[in-house]
């Protein structure tokens, strides 16, 4: 399901225009990235926290030519979900 | 805003501003955009937000544990999780504080390690070609010693005496240096025409030798059976050859007991060298000639290819000690070529006795380095194996690159040989060249080395030259 395909589904539920749900979407979108940006976690009931980590700076050794490399820290937007999401998900047979 | 976590309602709150809606309507869409999400990812759907990332399910497989408190084996059932991976924007955003900071290749041991790794299971050749190098360069030492004592350049065998000499005038200063020297040349009589006999010894062997290889020829293109024949034929003459040698090592200390101390000492260093040297070479020309006579007769000689499979181990064995016997003549014919065109001149001013051995040991030390090392210069050099492949980037230099890989910074010729279709001026390459390294054969940079470093220069001056 891509960007597209997600506004309509969601206009169809809503019984709103899609282009209201656009701008709507984008909003949000834009309101998490600069929350994130500022480090803050964001928490979505009953779906999953988003959260920027720290990955400290590690030496990776290139297995075949043995050169070290210095591979600097950085900060990574990571993804948890929720409890509730993950007892929706249990019932959910694999494959 | 102050808090690190934003609850659902805060999030309600900020969009109904920002979107200028009612909070119920924020609230509403929120709440229908998880569940959507949701729903999509149940049926196994991959939902994508345009400059916000990707949303995932994920199977994780059951997996064995331990708990902690009893040691008992459990297992850990499989779960569904939903994974977000961020869009590039989000992720360079969230990411700016870092950004300006790049992977750094740190350098040192790492290289060396895998150099050094590469070495040992090159071949025993190259390592006796380095004592060879070694050998000569205390020769060269000891000649330029000689010339500075004396003023005039004389033959090594001489020089060596004179070394001695000043040795023991360090060593013992009252034995007067006269004495020292009417025995030396005394000594050095004795041990010559012994050495005369071993040469006959050789020869008569050698002459016995050729006998055999002359009738090789004629009997490999007819049959297998007579190339066992040769065996028999060929180990009498080995044993001879050992007797020979085994004769020669034996008489010579007796010969020394005779002499005074000094003597003694000067003889036994004497031996000990010029041992030394006969045994590295014989080694180096018999393992030359073992590997070429083995081609040979593998490839040009199918039965003989048969019997190799049946009797490997013990033809290897009879070849290993023809060839030492060829050795052997190479040697005597080196040293008559030697005798014939280039000492003629030194030899002059000489006694008559003395001038055969010099020239026996010139010939030793002289041939390997002429052989190998000029062949290696003469030829074109092809490059097969490569140690590793470099970009070029701001501020790269293939003397650096040669510095790193070769240990000098000299040999980047070798380099730029081996890139040449893809350089078009050593001096200025694109950057984002890719530039392979190749493996150049260790002889070649030997950085200790004055001919490889001057040959090295040549083709500098050479290709910096012509851009």
């Amino acid at each position: 399901m891509n960007h597209k395909e997600l506004i309509a589904a969601l206009s169809e539920k809503m019984n709103a225009p899609k282009s209201i749900v656009e701008s709507l979407l984008d909003t949000t979108v834009a309101m998490c990235t600069e929350l994130l940006v500022e480090e803050k976690t964001i928490g979505f009931q009953s779906f999953g926290n988003f959260e920027v980590r720290k990955k400290e700076e590690r030496l990776s050794v290139h297995p075949a030519t043995q050169i070290r490399t210095l591979i600097p820290p950085k900060l990574v937007v990571n993804f948890k979900q929720s409890t509730i999401l993950k007892d929706k998900l249990k019932d959910l047979p694999h494959e | 805003m102050s808090k690190d976590k934003i609850s659902s309602q805060e999030i309600i709150d900020l969009v109904s501003s920002k979107a200028s809606v009612s909070k119920r309507a924020a609230e509403e869409f929120l709440k229908v955009l998880t569940s959507t999400i949701e729903e999509a990812l149940m049926t196994g759907e991959v939902v994508k937000i345009k400059n916000f990332g990707t949303f995932k399910m994920q199977w994780n497989e059951p997996r064995k544990s331990v708990n902690v408190q009893t040691g008992e084996d459990i297992i850990l059932l499989g779960f569904h999780k939903v994974t977000f991976t961020p869009d590039n924007q989000l992720r360079d955003l969230v990411n700016e504080p870092f950004a300006h900071l790049e992977p750094v290749e740190l350098d040192g041991s790492p290289i060396e390690k895998t150099n050094t790794s590469s070495e040992p299971p090159l071949d025993p050749l190259r390592t006796l070609n380095e004592q060879a190098f070694e050998i000569r360069n205390i020769l060269d030492e000891i000649r330029e010693l000689s010339t500075t004592a004396d003023g005039k350049v004389e033959s090594i065998e001489i020089v060596e005496e004179h070394i001695f000499e000043l040795k023991e005038d360090v060593v013992e200063p009252i034995i007067d240096s006269n004495i020292i020297e009417s025995e030396g040349p005394e000594s050095f009589v004795e041990e010559t025409a012994e050495q005369i006999v071993v040469d006959e010894h050789e020869l008569s062997v050698i002459i016995e030798t050729e006998k055999v290889e002359n009738e090789l020829p004629h009997q490999d293109l007819e049959e297998v059976d007579l190339q066992i024949n040769f065996n028999p034929k060929s180990e009498p003459v080995v044993s001879e050859i050992s007797i020979s040698i085994t004769e020669n090592r034996e008489s010579e200390p007796e010969l020394n007991d005779s002499v005074s101390d000094i003597d003694v000492l000067i003889e036994e260093q004497k031996v000990k060298k010029r041992r030394h040297k006969k045994t590295w070479l014989i080694v180096i020309v018999s393992s030359i000639l073992l590997v070429f006579v083995g081609i040979g007769a593998y490839s040009f000689y199918p039965p003989a290819r048969n019997f190799m499979d049946k009797n490997y181990s013990s033809i290897k064995f009879s070849v290993l000690k023809k060839s030492e016997s060829i050795s052997m003549t190479d040697m005597f014919n080196t040293v008559s070529g030697w005798f014939a065109s280039k000492k003629e001149k030194e030899i002059v001013p000489q006694s008559i006795v003395i001038p055969k051995d010099t020239m026996q040991i010139d010939s030793i030390e002289a041939k390997p380095e002429v052989d190998s090392l000029q062949m290696l210069f003469d030829n074109p050099r092809v490059y097969t194996a490569y140690l590793g492949t470099e970009r070029i980037h701001d501020g790269s230099r293939l003397t650096i690159m040669a510095k790193r890989y070769y240990g000098s910074k000299d040999f980047w010729v070798y380099i730029y040989e081996a890139n040449r279709e893809h350089i078009a001026n050593p001096d200025r390459i694109p950057v984002g060249t890719l530039i392979k390294v190749p493996k150049v054969d260790k002889r070649l940079i030997n950085s200790s080395n004055l001919r490889c470093i001057r040959k090295a220069k040549e083709l500098h001056d050479i290709y910096v030259k012509r851009n």
